[in-house]
């Protein structure tokens, strides 16, 4: 079951700038999914298109049941959605703005008050919580800015790069809260430009390239997509790193890296290429001080992926 | 209804911290300085001058309290935390409406302080109660007119692409000929004290109108055709002002 269902959505600007082109990907329910790309990419137009703030030019959306263009207040009412900037109220202390975005979501006053009290203790806010929030942090504005869409529980949270801008230690807050979130069934869909977050906290992953979706699926199926490990032979002696390179060079990938002391080849037959490998190098009678079999990072899957799409 | 009384109380709020103790008082000062001021420079015959001087003071305050009227509604129109209440499930006029309440809030305040220390200074509402209930709903009801078309003002020069427009000068431009039309009306002085051939001017400007009008209701006489003009102002700046407010309301792109 989808919770987030994307089928075509294009987005064009002014008749000449396409933001969105033919963006096609679904979220399953209580998942984690991670819109990963450059700047630039469409992830935050995205996230505005299914956020009801901006109207695709054609294709459809739907989030948590409803069509985001012909049902958007219905849309409204089931997503919790936090941008990029702070968008609190710079005048009002930290438990006025829950308060206030509790009443927005239809909360009465009390329940409103006891829910941002539970917010602040559970974001450990306590103690700045009377005070206005532009004397806030970066960290804190986030936390802040985060309890506030979540003073009512939504089905759907969209986050736009929720940690841009946050020291490691409140991001590290930030991702415990998603995974948290996400433990209760919300779904989220989050943006984001860091390989190491999206593989982290997400279920699944959709990469976007200049308003395209590019790749699709787990971590793993990224890595996987990318095809391949790589063998990577080291020398104990740096001076054994050319024979070493001149008797696999056939090898499809090959590479030599002196400043690494390594050689590397694909290993598109995983533990068979870095038998062949081996072999050869055992033959030349040079000393190894290593040799591995290692899967490509996410950062490679990434990279080999925007390379493929734009050669 | 919840959720504009939750934005109410946030302008409110925020206008507590920051212009409404001097949107309150100034009024109320302004009035007392203009009568230590001018109180024996200026013949209003048989006036008391305190009498005089009370309307033009209570429009004053509601011009410029429309100024930061077009400052609060462009800063709300340009800020991220509109960009979260549109995907909020509330209508897009209730940030709106919450403003106008806070502009009919602050300018009522404003007309008390300015009556109480009318009162100090011998200003009467001599017609007693339904002239003064006349007096407070003319104000209020232009209190909403021109508030409509301080935020429709805002709201545009937030959408525009001028850089002075949008960094809150757009204010500053309209203090300009908000002060001549005050200073140029019979509300300091009557029209007899200009040059004669300001006169038609000064006699017909919307600001004397209304001034005449108001003071028409503190001393207990009704002048038909100056309520006339002052509420036709009114009606036209509501039609106008209220539609252009109600369409530039932002839709989704």
């Amino acid at each position: 079951m989808f919770v987030i269902e994307l089928n075509g959505v294009a987005k064009t600007f002014d008749g000449a700038i396409h933001a969105l082109q033919d963006v096609s990907f679904s979220v399953p329910t209580g998942s984690v999914c991670a819109l990963l790309g450059h700047n630039g990419a469409g992830k935050t137009t995205t996230i505005k298109v299914l956020s009801t703030l901006l109207k695709p030019t054609s294709g459809h959306a739907i989030v948590a049941g409803y069509d985001v263009v012909r049902e958007p207040a219905k849309v409204r009412a089931s997503i919790g959605s936090i941008g990029q900037i702070t968008a609190l109220d710079w005048e009002l202390t930290g438990r006025e703005n829950l308060v206030l975005f509790g009443r927005l979501r239809g909360m009465r006053r009390k329940h409103a008050r006891l829910q941002a009290d539970a917010l602040i203790h559970q974001f450990d806010m306590s103690h700045a919580a009377n005070r206005r929030v532009n004397t806030y942090s970066g960290g804190m504005l986030r936390r802040i800015d985060i309890a506030a869409g979540l003073m009512v529980r939504p089905k759907v949270l969209f986050l736009d790069e929720p940690t841009t801008g946050l020291d490691p230690r409140s991001r590290r807050d930030v991702w415990g809260l998603v995974s948290s979130l996400s433990a209760q069934g919300v779904t989220i869909l989050l943006t984001t430009q860091y390989l190491e977050e999206a593989d982290l906290l997400s279920d699944s992953i959709v990469v976007m390239n200049e308003g395209r979706v590019i790749a699709s699926g787990t971590a793993e199926d990224l890595k996987r997509h990318v095809g391949l490990g790589y063998c990577t032979v080291s020398p104990v002696n740096p001076a054994d790193l050319s024979k070493i390179f001149a008797v696999v060079a056939d090898l499809k990938g090959a590479e030599a890296d002196y400043e690494a002391n390594t050689v590397s080849v694909l290993a598109p037959d995983g533990v068979a290429t870095l038998g062949e490998v081996f072999r050869r190098v055992d033959r030349l009678g040079v000393e190894l001080a290593d040799i591995t079999l290692r899967r490509p990072s996410l950062d490679e899957a990434f990279l080999h992926l925007m390379d493929s799409v734009t050669t | 209804m919840t959720a504009l009384a939750a934005l109410t109380e946030r302008v409110v709020l925020a206008a507590v911290r920051d212009d409404l103790p001097f949107a309150i008082l100034s009024p109320a000062v302004s009035f007392a300085v203009f009568n230590l001021m001018l109180s024996n420079v200026i013949d209003t015959g048989g006036m008391s001058y305190p009498q005089y001087i009370l309307p033009v003071v209570v429009v004053q305050m509601l011009l410029l309290g429309g100024l930061t009227t077009v400052d609060r509604a462009a800063r709300d129109e340009l800020s991220d935390f509109a960009d979260r209440l549109r995907t909020l499930p509330i209508s897009t006029v209730t940030p709106l409406m919450a403003r106008m309440l806070y502009c009919l809030f602050r300018n009522a305040l404003g007309l008390l302080a300015a009556i109480v220390v009318g009162y100090a200074f011998g200003f009467r509402m001599f017609g007693g109660f339904v002239y003064a209930a006349a007096f407070a709903v003319l104000v209020l009801t232009l209190t909403l007119a021109l508030s409509l078309a301080a935020d429709a003002a805002g709201v545009l020069s937030a959408a525009s692409k001028n850089g002075i427009a949008r960094g809150g000068g757009l204010s500053q431009l309209l203090l300009v000929p908000q002060l001549l039309l005050v200073m140029l009306s019979t509300g300091l002085a009557p029209a007899e004290s200009f040059p004669d051939w300001l006169h038609p001017f000064v006699r017909y400007q919307p600001v004397s109108q209304v001034t005449e009008t108001l003071r028409g209701f503190a001393s207990g006489h009704l002048v038909v055709s100056d309520l006339a003009t002052s509420l036709a102002w009114c009606l036209v700046l509501l039609m106008v002002f209220g539609l252009i407010a109600l369409r530039i309301k932002r839709r989704p792109q």
